[in-house]
């Protein structure tokens, strides 16, 4: 028996080192790419300023061949910028992966960048993701604290939560995006203001936009359908939205929630037998299920409407959405302004992106004898 | 260190009792709940009892009699209805679910802007200039140690031996002429109670409450109890309780040092399971040690 436990003992030692040496060997090429970065900045000044001056030599050569320029739009964008004096380091904690918020990241980045904060360059950016566990996001946000990063980034509102209350403590400022409604999340006091050292960007859906889209496809509907977590924070507030612009279209709305993703097929079933078609909110649960969703509703030749573009390729009919990338550049501009002492956090107010971008699936359409209007086919931004 | 109270609450079901009490993950944001919805409600008459104590105290004791009510629940679904231990925890939790958020009003409610525990004048004016950044871990130390040397008393009591006699041998309470069913809604009912303490403290502590802040709250308290009991087998000076909390310190180190290493919270999971299933694997064979010596 204790050669036995000796035996388990020695195997539970090989797992751990096997752990310790993953992580550090994850560590180590991480040190090994950031190493050069951060001596290119830390080194001495001398760098910074031959880099600058390399960008200034870059603009001079776009100044006598404007041929260049023209071609490469984005790649100028990045070069032409000049590198900002300083070192930072940002957390970005985001709380789950999928397309919006990864898109949001790489909104924010590229933000940045158009400010003169290049990741790598003179900005050190530590992205952890909190898998939708809020012990993790709370935990992810100490350690920002801890390490006193010059930033912290929240991305949805969990996590932009747990960013603010370890921060607040800390007076670290903070930045958020992809959260729908900052007041009803404590983010934001209720006349718009910010609570203190916290301002960023709302995901609100243009559920106006929506909606008159919506119209304009299916003139004589009557009934739409949105299914709905009833734990999630976000899909209260646009519910609410939706209630209140309903009626200015002549739709009703019929509204199911659900506690986990295992409802949704009965709920969907229940909600077809009611609706003309459904509409998505950015509910994290009902979007992770949409291939049920979207084959029960197909069954029924009933039309669903997604709230983004990634739902539209699954197979919605059409979605006008908010352009997530572009929310993640605006919020990574308002971190630059932050970070480079343009305005004070405090008296920056949160920004709502007002245009939305519409997308339509054709042959979705086609599949459910729908004709989708030309002028909606000449305005949308993208067709499958 | 918060989650050390709610651990010291699964080593009194998981341990003591013997009965896997799934009604934690309902009963932690049960706690939450009940002290957002107190933070924030308007009700006069809830209002009249901040002239005496504050809110934020008082949410503490309601959380912990309002979780006892749950586990009482479980108990009696268990006991009297004769419905197994998983299944009935089972039950509550599922139940929870809707009455936290009807508790709580939303399923996610910030409590940014009020006074709580970690943040009230009384406590800024005691801790000020460089002892501000030990309040938190100063204020969660108490409450923790309060918790437990209630418990320990309590556990030495003639209600508390009986108890712990339960789990060990329960047909030595029955000829105690004790009713067995009763000593395990009571104990369910203080395990509950403390889980739910704990999630008032966290709800607090994070100053927001969320109805997923219970998910895992079971598996995260049998890793501390499980790991803390096999460092207390070893050094026995030390009482279970305090293995529970130090069993809590050190998964939530584990956690931070897997971030601190990069590891993405996904491989965190694994981790954990394979933590647990090992731990579990060592336990029993010094069980099976003790059973083959005697």
């Amino acid at each position: 028996m204790k050669k036995n436990s000796k035996i388990i003992l020695g195997v539970i030692c090989c797992l751990f080192a096997l752990v310790f040496l993953s992580g550090c060997a994850e560590k180590e090429t991480e040190k090994a790419t950031s190493i050069p970065a951060t001596q290119s900045v830390t080194e001495s000044s001398s760098v910074a300023v031959t880099e600058e001056s390399i960008a200034t030599q870059t603009e001079k050569i776009e100044e006598t061949n404007p041929v260049s320029s023209a071609n490469a739009t984005s790649n100028v964008e990045t070069t032409e910028v000049k590198l900002a004096e300083g070192n930072f380091t940002i957390g970005i904690n985001q709380f789950a992966e999928h397309g919006s918020l990864d898109n949001c990241r790489k909104g924010f980045i590229e933000g940045l960048a158009s400010k003169g904060l290049v990741e790598g360059k003179n900005l050190t950016i530590d992205y952890q993701n909190a898998q939708t566990d809020i012990g993790i996001a709370n935990q992810i946000a100490q350690i920002f604290v801890s390490k006193k990063v010059d930033l912290l980034c929240g991305i949805a509102t969990p996590s932009a939560q747990a960013c603010y209350n370890a921060a607040s403590k800390a007076g670290l400022p903070v930045i958020y995006t992809a959260v729908t409604s900052p007041e009803a999340a404590g983010l934001a006091n209720s006349d718009g203001t910010n609570p203190g050292k916290v301002t960023g960007t709302s995901d609100l859906l243009p559920a106006k936009a929506q909606l008159e889209m919506i119209r304009e496809v299916l003139p004589n509907a009557k009934k739409i359908g949105i299914l709905y977590t009833t734990s999630e924070a976000n899909s209260k507030p646009m519910i609410d939205l939706y209630q209140q612009l309903a009626p200015q279209y002549g739709f009703e709305l019929v509204i199911k929630g659900i506690s986990t993703g295992s409802d949704i097929p009965t709920a969907t079933d229940a909600i077809l037998n009611e609706v003309d078609c459904m509409t998505n909110l950015l509910d994290n649960t009902v979007v992770n299920s949409l291939a049920t969703i979207l084959d029960k509703a197909n069954a029924k030749k009933i039309p669903v409407f997604g709230s983004e573009i990634e739902q539209v390729r699954l197979g919605c009919v059409a979605a006008e959405g908010v352009d997530y990338v572009e929310l993640g550049k605006v919020t990574g501009q308002m971190a630059a302004d932050v970070l480079l002492g343009n305005g004070k956090i405090e008296d920056l107010k949160y920004k709502t992106i007002e245009e939305s971008n519409l997308y339509i699936n054709e042959t979705a359409a086609k599949n459910l004898g729908i004709t989708l209007p030309d002028s909606l086919k000449q305005r949308a931004v993208e067709t499958f | 260190m918060i989650f050390a109270i709610m651990a010291m609450g699964i080593y009194i079901t998981y341990s003591i009792l013997d009965f896997p009490d799934l009604t934690a993950d309902g009963s932690f944001p049960l706690g939450g709940a009940v002290t957002a919805a107190l933070m924030t409600s308007g009700v006069s008459g809830i209002r009249i009892f901040e002239l005496f104590i504050p809110m934020y105290i008082l949410a503490l004791p309601i959380a912990f009699l309002i979780g006892m009510l749950a586990g009482i629940a479980t108990g009696i679904i268990h006991v009297k209805f004769k419905i197994r231990d998983l299944i009935s925890g089972i039950i509550v939790m599922t139940g929870l679910f809707t009455i936290n958020l009807r508790i709580a009003g939303a399923a996610n409610v910030p409590i940014f802007r009020l006074e709580n525990l970690f943040q009230n004048p009384f406590v800024s004016r005691l801790f000020s200039g460089a002892l501000q950044p030990y309040t938190n871990f100063v204020i969660i130390f108490l409450a923790v140690f309060l918790c437990k040397s209630v418990l320990d008393a309590y556990l030495k009591t003639k209600s508390g031996l009986i108890l712990r006699a339960v789990g060990d041998n329960s047909q030595f309470v029955t000829t105690l002429a004790v009713d067995k069913g009763n000593v395990k809604i009571l104990g369910l009912a203080i395990a509950n109670g403390l889980i739910a303490l704990s999630g008032s403290l966290m709800t607090q502590w994070q100053r927001v409450f969320d109805l997923q802040q219970g998910t895992g709250t079971m598996v995260i308290g049998l890793a501390s109890v499980i790991i803390g009991m096999s460092f207390t087998k070893q050094l026995s000076f030390l009482k279970a309780t305090t293995g529970a909390i130090i069993g809590s310190i050190l998964y939530r180190a584990c956690i931070a040092i897997a971030i601190q290493l990069g590891l993405s919270a996904n491989d965190l999971k694994l981790i954990t399971a394979v933590l647990l299933f090992v731990i579990l694997v060592l336990s029993q064979s010094k069980k099976k040690k003790v059973n083959a010596n005697a």
